[in-house]
């Protein structure tokens, strides 16, 4: 078992090192960069730089060195937690980033968690009551789940909870405790602020999820070694979760590996439909003005996050299938 | 739960002379209620299962063997179920620690609820099943001796480490070579054979005094096959314990069973022991069954005959005698009417054929 875990972050740090390349390459890529686009802004409005200005910036920036320089400055820098300065922001990327990493990782952790906790128990309910009244409607609701789009959701939550709870609804925090230090009070307002992303990331992923968990666990249940728990004289709860709800995880656990960045990225639209501070929208304005050491901070960022998802997923795939344990 | 067995039971007191009678199944039908229909799986099969002995139970593919035997055990699931029929158990009691002497108990299956706490103290305790697909049959995510010992722990009231020990023994019984490191194996670590003594092991952990064994040896080579059925065999001597042996081997029958059933499309159409049903058969669909099998002995030129015709399918329901279809002696205007009822043809020897007696079966009240 450690061995694979070994052999498995290997590969991460593999995909890492090619991802860092590619995604450089790509930030760096259209022509001019942002120093020059910088100049020639300040030269408009008039301001005159000298050349000695200039060329302390491009200095400051290597802008002459070549670019496999560039990228060992950063890459280095990156690891040892330099993740260099925004042009934009003009401020650290470390600040600017940190926060919103946290409140995406809370939110794609929180709906990961709500959207599980919900479609696990429905589908295996359905499965186990195929074609009773029950499941008909729970299959219809999975349908119409799967095919109203999260925005309009969001607009409909946003609505009810401005209107029927009074709620103050986009942003993180209420105004009085924009400024004030962490305290419970503060949490639960956030969590206030936050429960319409979570349930509408979520509601995209439940219905797809437990339809999926339906069919794979009507397969398992067919299997013969459902029936030899059964012979056993184990109740029914124990044959349906402990036999055959095990066996029936795979695909939702594979699911789960690859859904982090799907997740980012729908909530990079309702981010900013609800003006939540999370990184999409600020990843997407740095793509955009060829913010370099932003964006690829972000990059690398997400890239991570998207590794680890991918980690965490084949270490409890492992866990739940030795077959798989001792590959 | 001292529920005697419906009216039906008179009717049909045991013909096995001389048997100490363990299980009575009395017009059982089992449908299953499918997309495509009703399928009749069992339409009112009767037989008895003498206590300690081996009953052979043979029938081509499709008759209703394994759904007989998962009807006994009450494991038919949705969307199948016993629509009438009574199965009695007789268990045997004992007395007190120094009270030599055994109470029967009787006990209607029919009559408990199949997932019910009353059937699950029996089901892998006092019967048990080992299934037609060794190489399915485990479950791949947990350890032989965690599934071994699941039974042990929820039966027999000890703690792991003596759950663990037993579980050991058991696989050392059946022949399983380093049993205390298969135990820590997973199913897929194991060869075929391997898990057919897995899964022979489990079934037996709780020393069941009734075992099915769904032709618990059709996925083996034929040395495994001979170590297993001896096995088993020895194994039966050795815990007085009570077989019902499903196969379409009838060499296997010849060497391991007591007496026979023979199914026909959901319904036992002879019961014997098994020197009558292999010299003397009486229904045609046993003798074709014969003549259908090479056997030694037999000279090179004669021929095997294939029973002419297929098994009807279980959705259609036909008209008199099942087999008349594919009958060689077929008696027009009364195979094709009535069902034949139970004839005893000799000691411990009945049939369901107009050959041999006019009885007919009562009209069963199942739609
Ligand atoms: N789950 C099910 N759904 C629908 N029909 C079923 C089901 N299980 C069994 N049957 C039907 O019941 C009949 C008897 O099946 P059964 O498995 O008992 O046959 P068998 O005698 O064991 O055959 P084999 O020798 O091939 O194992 C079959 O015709 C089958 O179509
Ligand atoms: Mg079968």
């Amino acid at each position: 078992m450690l061995n694979y875990i070994f052999r498995r972050i290997g590969y991460m740090l593999v995909t890492l090192a090619i991802i860092s390349v590619v995604g450089y390459l790509i930030v760096e890529l259209p022509p001019g960069s942002y120093v020059e686009f910088e100049i020639q802004r300040l030269r408009q409005q008039g301001g005159n730089l000298s050349q000695d200005q200039i060329t302390a910036l491009e200095l400051r920036y290597g802008l002459n060195d070549p670019i496999y320089v560039r990228f060992w400055k950063w890459i280095s820098g990156f690891v040892r937690g330099d993740f260099g300065e925004s042009f934009q922001y003009r401020q650290e990327v470390k600040d600017l980033i940190g926060q919103r990493l946290m409140f995406t990782i809370s939110i794609s952790i929180f709906s990961l968690l709500l959207a599980w906790g919900i479609a696990v128990p429905l589908g295996v309910y359905s499965a186990t009551h195929r074609y009773t009244l029950p499941d008909y409607i729970i299959t219809v609701l999975q349908f119409l789940g799967l095919s109203i789009p999260s925005f309009l959701v969001a607009l409909v939550l946003m609505v009810f909870a401005q209107r029927t709870l009074g709620q103050q609804v986009g942003g993180l925090f209420s105004d009085q405790y924009q400024t004030a230090p962490w305290s419970v009070a503060k949490f639960i307002d956030l969590l206030a602020h936050l429960w319409i992303p979570i349930v509408v990331i979520a509601f995209g992923s439940t219905a797809g999820l437990s339809r999926i968990m339906r069919a794979n666990l009507l397969d398992v249940l067919g299997m013969q070694y459902v029936q030899t728990a059964r012979s056993k004289g184990l109740t029914e709860n124990v044959v349906i979760w402990k036999h055959a709800v095990r066996n029936a995880m795979h695909p939702l656990i594979m699911i789960l590996g690859g859904s982090l960045p799907g997740i980012i990225s729908g909530e990079t639209v309702l981010a900013i439909v609800m003006n939540i501070p999370t990184v999409g929208p600020m990843y997407f304005t740095a793509q955009l003005n060829q913010d370099l050491y932003l964006a690829a901070s972000f990059l690398m960022f997400l890239s991570i996050l998207g590794v680890l998802g991918n980690l965490l997923a084949d270490i409890a795939l492992a866990w739940v299938d030795p077959r798989i344990r001792y590959e | 739960m001292n529920q005697t067995i419906s009216s039906t039971s008179d009717k049909a007191a045991s013909i096995l002379e001389g048997e100490d009678i363990i299980l009575k199944v009395r017009d059982l039908h089992t449908y299953f209620y499918t997309d495509i229909g009703v399928a009749r799986a069992l339409n009112g099969v009767n037989f008895d299962i003498p206590r300690g002995k081996v009953m052979g139970m043979v029938g081509e593919s499709g008759c209703g063997k394994s759904v007989t035997a998962l009807s006994i055990m009450r494991m038919v699931t949705k969307p199948g179920r016993i629509v009438q029929g009574d199965i009695a158990l007789f268990r045997k009691k004992k007395g007190g620690e120094n009270d030599k002497s055994q109470i029967i108990e009787e006990i209607n299956l029919t009559k408990l609820e199949g997932m019910g706490p009353v059937m699950r103290s029996i089901r892998g305790a006092e019967m048990s099943m080992i299934f037609q697909e060794p190489m399915t049959s485990l479950n791949p995510s947990y350890t032989i001796g965690d599934q071994i010992m699941e039974a042990i722990l929820l039966h027999q009231g000890v703690d792991k480490v003596e759950a663990e020990k037993r579980a050991i023994n058991i696989l050392d019984g059946v022949g399983m070579a380093n049993p205390a490191l298969v135990v820590k194996r997973y199913p897929h670590e194991l060869s075929g054979g391997m898990r057919q003594r897995a899964m022979i092991s489990l079934a037996l952990s709780c020393t069941p005094s009734i075992l099915f064994a769904d032709e618990p040896t059709t996925a083996l080579d034929v040395t495994t096959e001979a170590q297993i059925l001896d096995l088993m065999r020895d194994l039966q001597g050795r815990i007085n314990m009570t077989i019902i042996f499903i196969t379409h081997n009838l060499g296997v029958v010849a060497q391991m069973c007591d007496y026979v059933t023979v199914m026909y499309l959901g319904r036992v159409v002879e019961q014997a022991t098994v020197d009558d049903t292999f010299y003397n058969p009486k229904h045609p669909y046993t003798s074709s069954l014969l003549r259908s099998i090479p056997h030694v002995g037999s000279r090179q030129k004669e021929r095997l005959m294939p029973i002419r015709g297929v098994v009807p399918d279980p959705y259609s329901a036909i008209k008199g005698c099942p087999f008349h279809p594919r009958c060689s002696q077929v008696m027009r205007g009364k195979c094709d009417a009535q069902v034949p009822g139970l004839t005893v043809v000799g000691k411990s020897h009945t049939v369901r054929c107009f050959l041999y007696s006019d009885t007919v079966e009562e009209a069963s009240n199942v739609r």
